[in-house]
């Protein structure tokens, strides 16, 4: 498999050397966490799909412990070790071996263990800033490693959250749209929920005790639920409240009083889902879609043109730059800025790099507050097999 | 000549029903070596050798094609192949060994009755506590599947290899996956299914495995076996 044989790993190796002399002339300290990783802040970080992915064991002496699925996380955890808060400016770079699980051992593009030389720039308040110097940090190196065709497809979470909040809606849905973004039949379904019958998160609830619920007075919908429980002999168990159960249902009955989502709504959130063009072209695209909604979403849109053009001032080739507004769903810890580079002849499925803005992840190593962070890797087996044409 | 490996639960329930299934169809089980040996035939017959082990341990040696019939439960099946349908073939189901596959939640959480109420309760629990909820298993694989299914992602396998259905009451879990015939133990622990929470109503299957060598003599010592359960 992979740099099994010495030609490769010198190979791997030769080119690994040439992309830290990039990251470190960019100005990132190279550093090298630890592989062996406490399985706990991955496990709450990550979310079960690629925890199913990460090799956990148990050690000697009982220690939930993993084999790192990626350096992201590693690498927050030594920055919070060695500055003791997480605000302070720093910018990484690593090249290391990151292990997932893949059916039957993986194959060539998909391997189970696999090199990613990565990027991480922390603390830096000018979001569209870092996020363009990390872009152009990556960009350089797979220059300098002949990479020619290529094309950067990018996300931005920052557009679809201002979306939501500039539409008109009880805050609990757009909670609910939110977190459920990341699991598009989800959302779809429950976006179709909220226009057709709202009040349907009620249906099954015991009629005698629905009445008793009286949205805004939580005292009173506990008591009444704090009844229904002894009543029916049903003991409180577990971690979950009486208050908690008792404002879930509140929210279900406030649902059934609310004004349904109106259709035109929903539709525009399924067209700006649908927005897939050059990133220039996307970004007029999106501004007639909002004035034909009249929703003024304008600070998140000029966000999204200023990043654009400082990475054209950078020098960044903003021809090869897509925006889908669909592009993220599936990495869960991202909050701004994402994007992957994918390379003609490994497809879509196979990026040779990716990144993004990920401004709550310092808290999962015990920051209490957002630390804007960015960051991006590149898979170096991919990247390999593509510049030697193997595949 | 190779003989056709034929595993049948090493203990209980499923064991004897083997037994019962395979001397209906006129095959005599017998233990060879001592009486504890893990290793039999069947009467009269030369090319089968039987292999007494696990279930969960079926499932795994029909994933690498170690044995190239077995019984043993769906579930196991499901839960221990990621590729099941690539990897072994469903011959017949038995008739025993019944067991789903299902969601056990506080029967306190009465604002939960379907699938899709975990989502909202998940996302709460996260805000609140900051930390994921937590589902008790041993199911890991089958739970990630379902929960992916249904939109759920706020949430954390804790595995747990026995007395499972105790666990939301220990602390140690927010709530469950595991098997149950009649829900009688999930009542008992106070916890109560939920609409679309059944992930899979498993029984003892006849399995074939894809990648055991097979030869066209063991071939034709598996169609006599099946003939003669009129498979």
């Amino acid at each position: 498999m992979n740099a099994e044989s010495a030609r490769k790993f010198e190979a791997l190796e030769a080119q690994a050397r040439d992309i830290l002399a990039t990251f470190t002339g960019d100005g990132y300290e190279a550093v090298a966490p630890a592989i062996i990783q406490p399985a706990d802040i991955f496990l709450d970080v990550i979310g079960e799909d690629l925890r199913g992915r990460t090799y956990v064991f148990t050690d000697q002496e009982g220690s939930e412990l993993c084999l790192r699925p990626d350096l992201t996380v590693p690498t927050c955890r030594l920055h919070w070790e060695r500055h003791g808060r997480a605000d302070a400016q720093a910018r990484y770079c690593y090249n290391g071996p990151a292990f997932r699980f893949q059916p039957n051992g993986g194959d060539a593009t998909h391997p189970r263990e696999f090199r990613q030389a990565g990027i991480e720039h922390f603390g830096l308040a000018a979001r569209d800033k870092a996020e363009t110097e990390v872009l152009s940090t990556i960009v350089k190196a797979l220059g300098q490693a002949q990479v020619e065709e290529y094309e950067i497809r990018c996300g931005d979470l920052g557009l679809f959250n201002a979306l939501l909040d500039a539409i008109d809606m009880p805050e609990r849905w757009r909670g609910r749209l939110k977190s459920q973004f990341w699991q598009p039949a989800a959302f779809r379904e429950e976006l179709q929920r909220l226009v057709k019958s709202p009040g349907s998160s009620a249906d099954g609830l015991p009629d005698a005790l629905l009445g008793q619920i009286i949205p805004g007075d939580a005292k009173a919908s506990e008591r009444a639920i704090e009844t229904y429980m002894h009543d029916h002999g049903i003991e409180l168990i577990g971690a979950r409240t009486v208050s908690e159960i008792a404002a879930n249902i509140m929210n279900m009955v406030e649902d059934g009083t609310s004004d349904a989502l109106p259709a035109s709504v929903a539709e525009l959130i399924s067209n700006y889902l649908g927005v897939s063009a050059p990133a220039r072209a996307a970004g007029a695209r999106l501004r007639d879609l909002m004035q034909s909604a009249k929703l003024d979403i304008s600070g998140a849109l000029d966000v999204y043109q200023r990043r654009l053009q400082r990475m054209a001032d950078a020098g960044i080739d903003i021809g090869k730059l897509k925006f889908s507004a669909e592009f993220g769903r599936n990495l869960e810890y991202y909050t701004g800025f994402v994007f992957e580079v994918t390379a003609p002849t490994l497809g879509e499925q196979s990026p040779i790099a990716g990144g993004g803005r990920y401004d709550r992840l310092m808290r999962s190593v015990g920051s209490t507050v957002d630390v804007p962070a960015m960051g991006a890797m590149i898979h170096t087996e991919r990247l390999l097999s593509v510049v030697r044409g193997e595949v | 000549m190779a003989n056709l490996i034929f595993a049948i639960p090493s203990k209980g329930r499923l064991m004897e029903a083997t037994i019962e299934i395979l001397a209906a169809g006129g095959m005599e089980v017998r233990k060879t070596g001592s009486e504890r040996g893990y290793r039999g035939e069947i009467v009269g017959t030369d090319n089968v050798e039987i292999a007494f082990i696990s279930a969960s341990e079926i499932a795994n040696a029909l994933r690498i094609g170690r044995i190239h019939l077995g019984v043993t439960g769906e579930d196991l099946v499901r839960e221990e192949i990621s590729d099941a349908e690539g990897r072994v073939k469903f011959l017949k189901e038995l008739g025993f060994g019944h067991a789903d596959v299902v969601v056990g939640v506080p029967k306190c959480w009465i604002d939960v009755r379907r699938m899709e109420d975990l989502d909202e309760v998940s996302m709460a629990f996260r805000r609140k506590n900051q930390r994921r909820m937590r589902v008790a298993t041993k199911y890991t694989n089958l739970t990630r599947r379902h929960f992916a299914c249904h939109g759920i992602s706020d949430y954390r396998i804790v595995e747990s290899l026995g007395a499972t259905e105790g666990t939301p009451a220990a602390g140690t879990s927010e709530l469950i996956v595991d098997i149950t015939s009649s829900g009688a133990t999930l009542k008992a622990n106070g916890l109560k299914m939920i609409d679309g929470g059944t992930m899979l109503k498993s029984q003892a299957n006849l399995i074939e495995s894809k990648t055991a060598p097979w030869t066209p003599e063991i071939r034709a010592v598996q169609n006599e076996i099946l003939k003669r359960l009129k498979i």
